[in-house]
């Protein structure tokens, strides 16, 4: 889902990256109000696990493998979408700067479709499902899917917009492997929180709605 | 990829008079260079700029010292996603063409028009200009270097001091992937293993990966203490030396940038020809 540099334009990528820092400048003010001094080693870590999360190959039903995004986990665990957009800001420098998986000029647009667009969705969508639901993991596991899929349809618009993708092709072939690397997703999101309530339940935020433990 | 981490660290840390260079300077040149290669427009003038920005980072990597090998084992692991979007191209109509010519029909009707595999050679010149400079970034800068330069370029020092954390940590998590894969190995388990229950498999990655979350958080929290121990607070950040730069840095900004505002603008007015 890493949009390579390329394959948007330069001022489409501007207009993205644009937006992407109001909500870097949004995750920023959410690090300094929020993120207490004894927060910084988990964020930290956390991008770091998320890093590590998206770079573990996963098997797919049909043969190839896939990966995932983490940032419904990192804003579910964090109790804020600014979580996911700060933490996926930071894996994605790294990924674009080292390891050039993404792009710098479509930078923008990834933080965008991963940590905007996917932690949002991840969080809210978690927030909802479990009002409805009344149990964690269900809603995380819903929420994770949820993330992948909206945020590759997002990709695809993009690449739609840039015109290097048609849009109905590229909604169609994101949104099907999205939609199974999604059941992944959320697979892992749910588990992990599991292992985090377990194991350490006072790691977790408390979501407004959600109680931690 | 964490793996690549390993092998990204261990050529940054040679000697050469490219690795010698200030972080800031080689941050600064492949930002441009990426930025002139993307600005050009969806044409057959990409070929003329990105052929010599080509040669501009062949040269700079034989000054590099580091072998043609680690280039394409590195381009080889970047390579796939972007090459899937470009060999597909050659099915497409794009908004870039006005008329398309078919030059070979395929079953199930499929089509390839020549402007399609046009656009596609287009793209994979400006992916591989960008991709190639992004090696030679991190193939000659040690990450804290690169965090140390990019702080002082202007990266807020929210973002250098969590950044440079998670960089430490990378490697936490790097050496704990490698010995849970190890592990996992020892027990002949295989999550590509198809006579393996699916379910089964994956149930066992996710518990790899909600351990080693765990794990690489409680050494955190051991790090963090230790931090403390040392007189760690609120207002803690990187300290980043003021630096200046050597001549041969001057020499290559400017070199760099010459190269990259320079050969567009001059294929653009022709003065380098193209088809």
């Amino acid at each position: 889902m890493h949009i390579p540099d390329a394959f948007i334009p330069l001022p489409q990528g501007a207009v993205y990256w644009v937006i992407a820092l109001v909500f870097i400048a949004l995750s920023l003010r959410w690090a300094r109000k929020e993120m207490r001094e004894d927060r910084i080693p988990l964020v930290a870590v956390l991008a770091a696990g998320i890093f590590a999360i998206q770079a573990i190959n996963v098997p797919i039903p049909w043969g190839t493998s896939g990966h995932m995004m983490g940032a419904a986990l990192a804003a579910i665990v964090l109790g804020s979408p600014f979580a996911a957009v700060f933490v996926l800001t930071l894996v994605l420098i790294v990924q674009g700067v080292l390891f050039g998986d993404g792009g710098l000029t479509t930078m923008g647009a990834n933080i965008i479709n991963m940590g905007v667009i996917g932690g949002f969705i991840g969080f809210y969508s978690y927030r909802g499902l479990f009002r409805l639901f009344r149990t964690i993991y269900p809603a995380a596991f819903i929420a994770g899917w949820l993330s992948l899929f909206i945020a590759a349809l997002a990709c695809a618009v993009e690449m739609a917009v840039a015109g290097t993708f048609p849009l109905e092709l590229g909604l169609l072939s994101m949104g099907l492997y999205h939609a199974v690397i999604g059941v992944i997703e959320g697979g892992i999101t749910a588990v992990a929180i599991y292992l985090i309530h377990t194991a350490r339940p006072d790691i977790m935020a408390e979501t407004p709605g959600v109680p931690s433990t | 990829m964490i793996d690549d981490l390993f092998l990204i660290e261990k050529y940054a840390y040679r000697k050469s008079l490219v690795h010698n260079l200030d972080a800031r300077v080689k941050i600064a040149v492949t930002f441009a260079v990426i930025i002139a290669i993307v600005a050009v427009p969806y044409s057959t003038m990409v070929y003329p700029v990105g052929g010599i920005f080509f040669i501009f980072f062949t040269a700079l990597w034989g000054v590099s010292g580091l072998s043609p090998i680690v280039y394409l084992k590195r381009l080889t692991m970047i390579l796939p996603f972007g090459i899937f979007l470009v060999i597909f191209q050659v099915f497409f109509r794009n908004r870039y063409y006005e008329a398309f010519t078919t030059i070979a029909t395929l079953p199930f009707g499929i089509e390839v028009y020549a402007e399609s595999v046009e656009f596609a050679s287009i793209l994979l010149v400006k992916f591989l200009v960008s991709v190639s400079f992004i090696i030679l970034l991190s193939s000659t800068t040690k990450t804290p270097d690169l965090l140390e330069g990019a702080g002082r370029l202007g990266l807020p020092a929210e973002f250098t001091l969590v950044l440079g954390m998670m960089i430490r940590y990378l490697y936490v998590f790097g050496y704990m992937i490698r010995k849970t894969q190890q592990s996992l190995e020892t027990r002949c388990f295989d999550p590509f293993d198809r006579s393996l229950p699916y379910r089964y498999r994956l149930e066992k990655l996710a518990y790899a990966v909600g351990t080693l979350f765990i794990r690489s958080y409680e050494q955190g929290e051991r790090t963090y203490v230790s931090m403390l121990c040392r007189g760690y607070g609120p207002k803690s950040h990187i300290y980043i030396a003021k630096k200046s730069m050597a001549v041969r840095d001057w020499a290559f900004l400017f070199t760099g940038l010459l190269v990259a505002v320079t050969v567009p603008v001059m294929t653009w007015s022709r003065l380098l020809p193209y088809a």
